[in-house]
């Protein structure tokens, strides 16, 4: 074990798997010299080759597309998108081929999309997006979204594993502030959520950095006891986890950092209010950020995502429902 | 405090928009020396890249306050300069309301406009819940908004192992339709149900002759209030632990007092605005600020500044009569200090050596304290101090 | 740009060292039985038995026929509209291509999709989705993991002009010059994106795009099936001598209109007349019969051998829901691109 940053989480996982398996490959822009803008590929090529971790062009749907293509003979390749927000420049090949591979075809598709997603960090409207939501809604692709660098790790390792195309959302503003103990070598994450916090009184369901806001809201809130479920993966979604935990404390509050309209939580919550309903002792509450864009100065931008005040303000007024 | 305007921080800037620390590689110039507008200060360093920090203005540097190889959180201070002209001053822009906000809450409950003697609508877990456990819904009283029965008032009454007693006759009283209280009442009475179910609140009183107080009063011309936030604040200064919040685990310790002052809004409810650094002040200045901080509060013109940040506060609602009470402390506080009213009372005094009675104006000082982070000795050392400085 | 139709060569091109008689006859047979699929679909579909719509190649097949002749049992293709011939090269049975069309489970796409998105991944036969040129860029990361593991393969790719406008062809172009991947990549050059001629889809011949993406460009005869297939041969050989991939550009013309749903009445009546005059299969035939082989029962042969498939393909149950997410995802082996058939003598053995 040892302490590692989630930004060194995720580039252990990439050395694991290249050292362990010849069949991964890295693509992306600016990841191989250069190391990648965050500087999660740092020192790869230089251990790996130029054969191994690749320098493309601006070119997202070739390069989803083109990992596709290898991935149907026999390779694992794991791509990176410079910032979550450019998938888009690659959206037709990852949800009209990849997605669709395997239900058409019959081939599997292997392929990681790594997308550095939120905001927090003044990034803009460009910058910032959590865009997990396309992804979930588009049938035959995997989505996780890891808030520990535990999990961080292992959950990427688990991506590649994957014979399915996994978009794997890895959190820019926890890159560097999230530290835990990480174990050496291999191992998995299980595709599933998890209680990071224990309580009877409320749930708060959330992923990504809103878990850590969560964890911090229910320490606040001490004359109730709180409990906060990550969900860390929302292709496949945890959907038991999720009831159970609406059964053992009958009050939920689900964040989003992604826009309001549709964000993953929006489909937690219809989830809970079909599903759950018998165990509910008040309204499923939202908390996201509303329907703009990530502004981006940092007094906007606090406005605009949720922090743990907003989080802690919306339990209190459910516990007292 | 035209050269404190000019006076320029530099801090360490943040290399990437992931990073959290940078390290000071070295510095480019010493105390005294001039830079130019854009000219490197400073190397410095984050695992990303290297840079270096420019001057913002011209003029001098005076302080260079990290040293080389040193690794600082990102806008920490790394130097202070002093610039040739005050730079111009940006208006901030106001504070933006966050409009996620108003999705947040909770749908008020459902109610039913005929009011009690109708069915009430109850949650799907309450109804589940007292099924099972053969909880009669009418009979249990709600503790949740707006009165509504929560899973926990189910869960309570079906513990009561005394059997229900005989439903009683229809009543002969019908209450008057029930309404709600407003927004503010609900927000204060969060607060200290809050503050009482979190804090372990004492309160000790103690009586003080208030001889020496009006006398300085008529003098300066000024209620007892301020003299009394003087001495107060004087107080403190000894009984530091007074000073503090306590925040779940942490507890922080105030070196300047920020003292609230309760400010009655009549029967909508009170409000606390802060006399921010009152240490600094004397009674006058007290007085004034005091009375300044009323006025608006009553006007409703307080600036959200205004009423945050108080590490103390002083309650006296004695102007009706009422002579103890047992005040409620402002969170994340430790202590509130009530004054009450002043009541000419016989008291024992000595006088030529002798015991006598005598007339005095006195007044009973409540402090409720927090159990939590101070124990009933000091609180009693710092109201008998207080007793003290507000007697000689 | 000058009009299409007279930029067609109709050069004789000797491929002797290359074609046995065999071969030859087998370029004729696999375009006859392309046709005679596809005739006998867009008579199923006249008559309702066929959802959904319905495309074909008429007049096209010698450009996927001979295209795909040329590759190997290992080099996966990605057939796009007009190329149910490269479907019947690699082996794919007419039986399951009506059964298809026809919506029944024992079709390649088992009911998922229509008409020609449909590709047996077992055999090599990658199916193409709506968006143009999609598997394009599909094949650019096929023949790009050929060459990382040293395999003595390619990847092929066919698409019409109109896709050469789209983002994704520039990006597969740029990466596939840039990177020397093994790839083969036919233009179909028919003169039509739908309805809309080439003078009003883009400025310049598209052929003139291959130099300028760092690749090496070829122009054919697309109606002459041997010099379709002796210039793919080239192609190939350039590919897996790692001299990266090539653009050519087969001169065809699309006999029917986009699909049948569409007469195609923007396309002026003689330049049908000219094309008809240039029929892929006529020519192929009159070939044969200077070599003394019997063409007629050869086409004997193929509409009975479709008769049969079509008997089949009728028998097929339809396409029954199942659960509608069996197969989203991989649960089990992940299967890879498969090897199809060669029927070129020299993969033969």
């Amino acid at each position: 074990m040892t302490e590692l940053t989630y930004l060194e989480a995720i580039s252990d996982a990439l050395r694991v798997a290249l050292a362990t398996d010849e069949r991964v490959v890295l693509l992306g822009e600016d990841i191989g010299a250069f190391g990648g803008a965050f500087k999660v590929t740092a020192g790869l090529q230089r251990e790996f080759g130029a054969q191994r971790v690749i320098d493309t062009p601006i070119s997202e749907e070739a390069i989803i597309g083109g990992a596709v293509g290898a991935a149907i003979v026999g390779m694992r390749p794991v791509c990176e998108m410079q910032f979550a927000d450019f998938v888009a420049c690659g959206f037709d090949q990852l949800v009209n081929v990849a997605g669709k591979l395997h239900w058409r075809l019959g081939l599997a598709a292997p392929i990681v999309v790594r997308l550095p997603s939120g905001g927090g960090v003044s990034g803009g409207p460009f910058h910032s997006q959590s865009p997990e939501a396309w992804f979930m809604h588009a049938p035959g692709l995997k989505v996780f979204a890891p808030s520990s660098a535990h999990d961080a790790k292992g959950l990427l390792l688990a991506a590649i594993a994957d014979p399915n195309p996994v978009v794997f959302l890895e959190h820019k503003y926890l890159y560097r502030r999230v530290r835990g103990e990480v174990p050496e070598g291999a191992y998995e994450t299980p595709q599933t959520a998890q209680t990071v916090r224990e309580g009877d009184d409320l749930v708060v369901i959330a992923y990504g950095a809103m878990v850590h806001a969560a964890v911090a809201a229910a320490a606040e809130i001490e004359e109730a006891s709180v409990r906060v479920l990550d969900l860390r993966t929302l292709v496949p979604l945890d959907e038991r986890a999720i009831l159970d935990a609406v059964r053992d404390c009958a009050k939920v509050v689900v964040v989003d950092e992604a826009n309001y309209t549709c964000a993953p939580g929006a489909q937690v919550a219809s989830l809970i209010a079909q599903y759950g309903y018998g165990d509910l002792d008040g309204p499923v509450v939202r908390v996201a950020t509303p329907d703009a864009p990530i502004p981006f100065a940092p007094a906007l931008e606090r406005a605009a995502l949720p922090g743990s005040d907003r989080i802690r303000d919306a339990c209190r007024e459910l516990l007292a429902y | 405090m035209a050269g404190g305007e000019r006076l320029l921080e530099i801090v360490m800037p943040q290399l990437g928009i992931t990073v959290t620390e940078g390290t000071l590689v070295g510095w480019h110039k010493q105390p005294g020396d001039r830079v130019e507008p854009d000219e490197a200060i400073c190397d410095v360093s984050s695992d990303k890249v290297d840079s270096e920090v420019p001057a913002p203005a011209a003029g001098r540097i005076t302080e260079l306050i990290v040293a080389v190889g040193e690794t600082v959180e990102v806008g920490t201070v790394i130097a202070m300069m002093e610039a040739d002209q005050a730079p111009a001053q940006g208006v901030p822009s106001p504070v933006a309301v966050a409009p996620g906000g108003e999705r947040d809450a909770a749908p008020p409950a459902p109610r039913d406009a005929a009011g009690r003697g109708s069915a009430e609508r109850h949650s799907p877990v309450v109804v589940r819940l007292a099924a099972e456990l053969g909880v009669a819904l009418e009979r249990v009283v709600g503790s949740g908004r707006d009165g509504r029965v929560r899973r926990e008032d189910v869960l309570a009454a079906a513990e009561q192992t005394a059997p229900a007693p005989a439903p009683a006759e229809e009543s002969v009283y019908t209450p008057p339709p029930p309404g709600a209280l407003s927004r503010m009442r609900r927000s204060i009475g969060e607060h200290m149900k809050r503050s009482l179910s979190t804090a372990a609140t004492v309160t000790s009183w103690i009586e003080v002759d208030f001889s020496a107080v009006e006398a300085r009063r008529r003098e300066l011309g000024v209620t007892a209030l301020p003299i009394v936030a003087a001495a107060t604040i004087e107080t403190l200064a000894q009984f530091g632990e007074l000073n503090a919040w306590l925040e779940g685990e942490r507890y922080t310790r105030h070196t300047e007092v920020n003292l609230g002052i309760a400010v009655s809004l009549g029967t909508e409810g009170l409000i606390v605005p802060v006399v921010r650094a009152a240490q600094t002040l004397g009674v006058t200045e007290l007085a004034e600020r005091i009375a300044d901080l009323a006025a608006r509060a009553r006007a409703g013109t307080l600036s959200p500044d205004e009423v945050r940040d108080g590490t103390f506060t002083l309650t006296n609602p004695g102007q009706f009569g009422t002579f103890m009470a047992t005040p409620v402390i402002n969170q994340p506080q430790v202590a509130i200090l009530d004054t009450e009213a002043i009541v000419r009372r016989p008291v024992v005094v000595t006088a030529d050596g002798a015991e006598t009675i005598a007339i005095r104006p006195i007044c009973v000082l409540g402090l409720s304290w927090d159990h939590r982070a101070l124990d009933g000795v000091v609180a009693a050392r710092f109201l008998a101090a207080l007793r003290e400085r507000l007697q000689s | 740009m000058e009009d299409h139709a007279a930029a067609a060569t109709g050069a004789e091109h000797d491929s002797a060292t290359f074609l046995q008689r065999d071969d030859r006859i087998a370029l004729f047979a696999l375009m006859a039985r392309a046709r005679a699929i596809e005739e006998r679909g867009l008579s199923l579909y006249k008559q309702g038995k066929v959802p959904g719509s319905f495309y074909d190649g008429r007049g096209q097949e010698a450009t996927a026929v001979g295209a795909t002749f040329a590759l190997g049992p290992d080099d996966p293709v990605c057939p796009l509209i007009r190329d149910l011939g490269a479907h019947v090269v690699k082996g794919t049975p007419a039986a399951a291509i009506l059964g298809h069309y026809l919506g029944r489970t024992g079709g390649v796409g088992r009911g998922r999709d229509g008409n020609v998105h449909f590709g047996d991944a077992r055999r090599g036969v990658l199916g193409m989705v709506s968006m143009l040129p999609d598997m394009m860029v599909v094949a650019v990361g096929m023949a790009w993991a050929f060459k990382l593991r040293g395999e003595q393969r390619c990847a092929l790719s066919f698409f019409g002009e109109g896709a050469t406008s789209v983002g994704d062809w520039h990006e597969a172009m740029n990466l596939a010059g840039l990177w020397r991947v093994p790839a083969i990549f036919v233009l179909e050059q028919n003169g039509y994106s739908y309805s809309t001629p080439s003078a009003r889809q883009f400025a310049v011949d598209p052929l003139q795009r291959a130099a300028v993406y760092g690749m090496a460009a070829a122009s054919v005869d697309g109606n002459d099936v041997e010099a379709v297939f002796e210039v793919t041969r080239e192609a190939r050989e350039r590919a897996l001598a790692g001299e990266g991939p090539t653009l050519i550009a087969a001169q065809t013309m699309r006999m029917h209109g986009h699909g049948a749903h569409d007469d195609a009445a923007y396309v002026p009546a003689e330049v049908f007349e000219h094309w008809a005059a240039r029929d892929p299969l006529e020519l192929q035939r009159e070939r044969l019969r200077s070599l003394g082989v019997d063409v007629e029962a050869i086409d004997a042969a193929v509409r009975a051998e479709i008769e049969l498939a079509t008997a089949e393909a009728l028998a097929m149950a339809p396409a029954q829901p199942q659960s509608p997410l069996e197969d989203v995802f991989c649960e089990g082996e992940p299967h890879v691109v498969g090897r199809g058939a060669a029927p070129w003598s020299r993969f033969a053995g």
